[in-house]
């Protein structure tokens, strides 16, 4: 067993999909499903077949020492500019036995569910409404350390960009899916504005706090963000302030694990002096149950913005040895229904 | 089988001459400390490097056991039973080493090689923390809920107890023992936690 160590983490995921909505509830792209704030939201291509293709590459000189990047290649852009194709995340890593100080573009980790390399979920195919917003729109660019002893865990986030975190639950509407945000990419949310995750226009520093408690088979996790957006308009970019806390928490007993994840605060903007606020909200809870050849997750979502709306999720996902597992999604939200398929090729290796 | 029998006898007699020895281990307000290893060391005898094997199983993002003690020379297997991957490692200096992002069970284990503490972490997951704690002795046992292990099969002669327990600050002053062949002791050690 070498000190240093390379690997490679190669996964592609095709999809294919229907679904039963009208109205505020719309079908497209890459397994979205989606709450519609109005007219003025773009009608997101319908599609029923897509792929995605993520590259993982770690190079660790030590143990001490890791640099990680994350490219991502998808066949649908959900109408994003340069969103084919993209860095999802590249940081370097140090660590010791209680320090770990991270720096680049990385997600934040708070997430109960995309648990996996590459930030995957492990229980469904689709995360929940939280984790599919911080995953299509935070991806803080900066540095972030934290300090664990003894089952405490206590961190922080000093990022740039992100100045539009906000935009895409408020304007857009809340959705269920798997678009990461890629560096540079413009993702719209409406006819005249777009969001990303490298928008840096008012040069003010967001941050983030965290703290966590970890014992035998259970975790709870409190997490403040802050993007600290001036509000105001920057061409298509329109800069929300968004202040906003998570606490999530986890348990595992045998093949079962519970999770759950709640998450609100204000976000606003500024339009001819007059500041807007809009209170954003979304949780989850799920039950997952791991048999010897599949897994089985129950997961309700509950999310608010400008428009309020509820979902439930069964994921079954069949887990052979081996590289592909193909997996099956349902879910209903508001009467209207959509299902998914979807066949899973993951390798990891030297 | 009337001629096996006296044989077997025979030939396990000095399994049944050796000392037992059951541990306590309590902080300084009488609590029980679990997963704390005791250890005794045979004193003036070398003993040679195990050639055992061990596992580390990774289920639901946690190491199991949180604590395992293995005697220098061990390969210890680190197979991932969870659907999801995992990348270990450790910059612990007794024994350095990083398995690359992997599911199921690596094709070679890691022989420990070197007595000391060896504290176990995972690249993705930051909650998975673990210890291999290596010893120069084939005798060690990892206290129970109850602060209790057990050391079985010594031979009579010198040792010296030692025991470590996760997060300790200094090490407790070794007590040292002498056990005679049929000797089934108790002892009750009191640690700074």
């Amino acid at each position: 067993m070498r000190i240093a160590s390379a690997s490679l983490a190669v996964l592609v995921l095709t999809l294919a999909s229907h679904a039963n909505a009208e109205d505020a509830l719309h079908w497209s792209g890459f397994a979205l499903l989606r709450a519609s704030n109005g007219i003025d939201t773009p009608v997101l291509r319908e599609k029923n077949l897509s792929a995605q293709l993520h590259l993982g590459v770690d190079w660790s000189p030590s143990p001490f020492l890791a640099a990680h990047v994350h490219l991502l290649a998808r066949s649908d852009d959900a109408n994003a500019r340069r969103g084919h194709f993209g860095v999802v995340e590249a940081y370097l890593e140090a660590r010791n036995q209680h320090v770990r100080v991270r720096g680049g573009a990385f997600f934040l980790p708070s997430s109960r569910e995309n648990v996996d390399a590459l930030w995957e979920t492990a229980y469904t195919i689709t995360p929940s409404a939280l984790n599919s917003w911080l995953g299509e729109e935070l991806r803080p660019i900066g540095i972030d350390a934290s300090y664990t002893r003894g089952g405490l865990t206590a961190g922080a986030t000093i990022f740039r960009g992100n100045d539009t975190l906000g935009a895409i639950p408020v304007e857009r509407g809340w959705s269920m899916r798997d678009h990461w945000i890629t560096l540079g990419e413009w993702i719209p949310v409406d006819a005249e504005y777009d969001t990303s995750a490298s928008a840096e226009n008012d040069h003010r520093a967001g941050w983030s706090a965290r703290g966590a408690w970890t014992g035998a088979n259970a975790l709870v996790q409190l997490t403040h963000v802050d993007n600290r957006g001036d509000g105001l308009p920057y061409g298509r970019l329109f800069n929300w302030g968004t202040r906003f806390e998570i606490v999530s928490g986890e348990y595992s007993k045998g093949d079962w694990t519970f999770a759950a994840e709640s998450g609100w605060g204000p976000s606003y903007l500024i339009v001819f002096g007059t500041k807007y606020t809009t209170d954003i909200r979304a949780s989850y809870a799920l039950a997952s149950r791991r048999f010897p050849r599949f897994r089985a997750t129950l997961r309700a979502d509950e999310f608010k913005a400008m428009t309020r709306g509820r979902a439930l999720t069964f994921a079954f996902l069949w887990t052979p040895p081996g590289h592909l597992r193909p997996g099956f999604e349902a879910t209903t939200s508001g009467g209207e229904q959509r299902v998914i398929v979807e066949l899973r090729y993951s390798f990891s290796g030297r | 089988m009337t001629r096996t029998l006296p044989l077997l006898l025979l030939l396990f007699a000095p399994l049944a001459r050796a000392a037992t020895l059951s541990v306590t281990v309590r902080d300084a307000r009488g609590g029980a400390v679990t997963d704390a290893v005791v250890y005794a060391v045979p004193e003036g005898r070398e003993l040679p490097l195990a050639k055992k094997t061990a596992v580390m199983d990774q289920k639901n993002r946690m190491f199991v056991p949180h604590v395992l003690p293995v005697q220098t020379g061990t390969a210890v297997r680190f197979p991932n039973s969870d659907d999801i991957r995992h990348q270990v490692y450790s910059f612990s200096s007794a024994k350095q080493f990083q398995i690359p992002l992997y599911k199921g069970t690596p094709a070679n284990p890691v022989v420990f090689d070197r007595a000391g503490v060896v504290t176990l972490g995972c690249s993705i997951h930051d909650r998975m923390t673990a210890y291999v704690v290596v010893v120069d002795t084939p005798y060690f046992a990892t206290t129970d809920k109850k602060g209790r292990g057990a050391l079985a099969s010594l031979g009579a002669g010198k040792y010296s107890l030692r025991v470590w327990y996760p997060e300790m600050t200094s090490e407790p002053a070794p007590v040292p023992l002498t056990l005679a062949a049929s000797d089934d002791k108790e002892l009750v050690v009191t640690v700074r936690k």
